[in-house]
């Protein structure tokens, strides 16, 4: 069945949206991530203009990082204290960010730049991710749980800085600085490229806050519902992009896709999750590699958008 | 007044008249049935049929096109060799939105280059017809409006045919004619100018014009009002409905959920 969507003017099979709700509501659920790196783009592919595919994504994604929150909060796996202070962060370097783009457009060819920096984050951070879960899931066997975390040079530095508080719920202890710090890293980033950043603040915060997994996943969710609804608000106030239609599509199978990723997620260890992550990661590398190299059908694309 | 301007108005009187009513065995008409199309909730496009009757002989040519206006692409090109990526802004004036072009047979066998640029009609006309930047040469204006043609068509805003426009023998030298066509869903509300013109000896002989009026209606119209001029509002409701329905949805996974 065909329905018009009255702000992307144009119409839709529904199965589409559904779908690709369900898919990426999964993802969200399991991982943490808001998906707007998959569901953008496919969107785009399946006609909608790629202002209205992005702005309607992050009303989607309130949706669906709000039925998330809740199945992990249920079970007790949001830091809400730590979620809070990457929020403050993640808020400001939204801001900086973009300032940042202004300053970054005007040097002329900041696309290449941005790009290419996106590109080299996203396989760092999925090859490391990779290898270190690997390693872990097969040191696990061996030792059995016995592990002397070792204290490198970077951890007693961060042990050092001021304003050090206990997260209860993640078992961690750190400076305030630190969450505010990579939230706002994150936030000018996610400024820059038009991306929310699930991808690199899962990272963060298992590798540098040292979170368990899954606290990491419920605390990110979290922390993407607020910023995504922040986006939602802007973009239908200023740029009259949101569709209500298509987002309400996406959201039916999203808000369900979460649920069942939260359950999913569960049953999977901390470094499976991880695995599954990072070859995520990788496969999205991957796929924006060959996006830059591959011959495009059409030369012209739609102004606006990312 | 004196007797030569009387003449002059009876004279304008009488050939206005001779105009409107049109001479008896010939003259061109065009109507465009289902000339207002209704953007419902459930609209995924429609058809629109251009009929009306010519003088027996004379080919036709058929244009369906928004007013003209401008538009704004981004270019793709190679970086550094081999990564493809936005390279420019191209800028184009005098193009409509929609434009499809319907004729008896091959445009350039029966009209005219001068006719053709005159009247706009073809895609090389467009392609003259239109104001491009940034471009260096005829060349490169050649190549990005191709690229263009091939964008509009990619997303059915642009077509062409021909030999698919129907003609029957009428009474007394008229030629009935009749074309079904498409209309995508991706044209947007607007009126859209639908011109028939008989061609005959490369040249444009007679033309007739009917209209197409698209408009959005019911909550279609209501949304996209909204969309438009309470942002504020619409925001609100969508993330609203958004929180809501995360959270219904999580409730009802909790009661179905069982022991957890």
């Amino acid at each position: 069945m065909y329905l018009y969507l009255p702000v992307a003017l144009t119409s839709i099979n529904i199965i589409i949206p559904i779908g690709l709700g369900l898919a990426v509501g999964l993802l969200s659920g399991l991982f943490g991530v808001g998906g707007g790196f998959l569901m953008t783009p496919l969107l785009i592919m399946f006609g909608i203009p790629s202002t209205v595919a992005a702005a309607t994504d992050s009303n989607q994604i309130v949706a669906a990082s709000t039925s998330g929150t809740y199945a992990h909060w249920r079970v007790g796996n949001v830091d809400f204290k730590m979620g809070l202070y990457l929020l403050i962060g993640g808020f400001a370097g939204g801001l900086l960010g973009v300032q940042a783009i202004k300053v970054l457009k005007a040097t002329g060819n900041a696309d290449f730049a941005i790009k290419m920096t996106y590109v080299l984050l996203l396989g760092t951070v999925g090859t490391y991710m990779f290898f270190e879960s690997l390693s872990s899931m097969r040191k696990k066997k061996v030792e059995e749980e016995a592990r002397p975390e070792k204290e490198s040079g970077f951890a007693k530095l961060l042990a050092r800085l001021p304003l050090q508080t206990h997260f209860a719920k993640s078992g961690v202890t750190h400076s305030l600085l630190l969450p505010v710090i990579f939230g706002g890293f994150v936030g000018v980033l996610g400024a820059i490229m038009g991306v929310g950043g699930g991808f690199l603040m899962v990272p963060i915060m298992v590798y540098i806050l040292r979170m368990p997994m899954h606290v990491v996943v419920g605390t990110s969710l979290f922390q993407i519902l607020f910023n995504c609804i922040e986006v939602t608000f802007l973009q239908a106030y200023t740029n009259h992009s949101v569709d209500f239609v298509l987002a309400v599509l996406l959201l039916l199978g999203s808000t369900v896709g979460a649920q069942v990723g939260a359950v999913f997620g569960r049953k999977l260890k901390g470094e499976q999750l991880k695995v599954i992550l990072a070859g995520i990661v990788l496969a999205v590398t991957v796929k924006i590699i060959f996006d830059l190299t591959l011959s495009p059908s059409l030369l012209l694309a739609q102004a606006g958008g990312h | 007044m004196n007797a030569i301007t009387k003449l002059f108005v009876a004279l304008a009187a009488v050939s206005y008249l001779v105009l409107i009513a049109g001479p008896a065995s010939a003259g061109l008409t065009a109507k465009a049935n289902h000339d207002h199309i209704k953007i419902d909730f459930f609209y995924h496009g429609s058809t629109v049929s251009v009929s009306g009757v010519s003088d027996a002989g004379t080919d036709l040519i058929i244009k369906i096109a928004s007013p003209e206006g401008h538009e704004t692409l981004k270019e793709k090109g190679k970086v550094g060799g081999f990564l493809w990526m936005n390279v420019a802004t191209l800028k184009l004036e005098n193009v409509p939105n929609l434009y499809s072009i319907h004729s008896t047979k091959k445009i350039e066998e029966i009209l005219d280059p001068q006719e053709m640029d005159k009247y706009v009609i073809g895609y090389p006309a467009l392609g003259r017809h239109a104001e491009m930047s940034p471009i260096k040469d005829e060349a490169d204006k050649a190549r990005w409006f191709s690229e263009f043609i091939k964008y509009k068509e990619n997303s059915k805003l642009y077509a062409t045919s021909s030999g698919k426009i129907d003609l029957k023998k009428g009474e007394a030298g008229t030629q009935p004619y009749y074309i079904l066509t498409e209309w995508p869903y991706q044209a947007p509300p607007g009126d859209y100018l639908v011109t028939v013109y008989a061609v005959k000896d490369g040249k444009v002989i007679e033309q007739a014009e009917s209209k197409v009026l698209v408009e959005q209606v019911g909550i279609v119209d209501t949304l996209s009002n909204m969309a438009k001029k309470n942002g504020a509002l619409y925001g609100f409701i969508s993330i609203i409905s958004a929180l809501g329905a995360g959270f219904g949805v999580g409730l009802i996974f909790r009661k179905g959920g069982g022991a957890h």
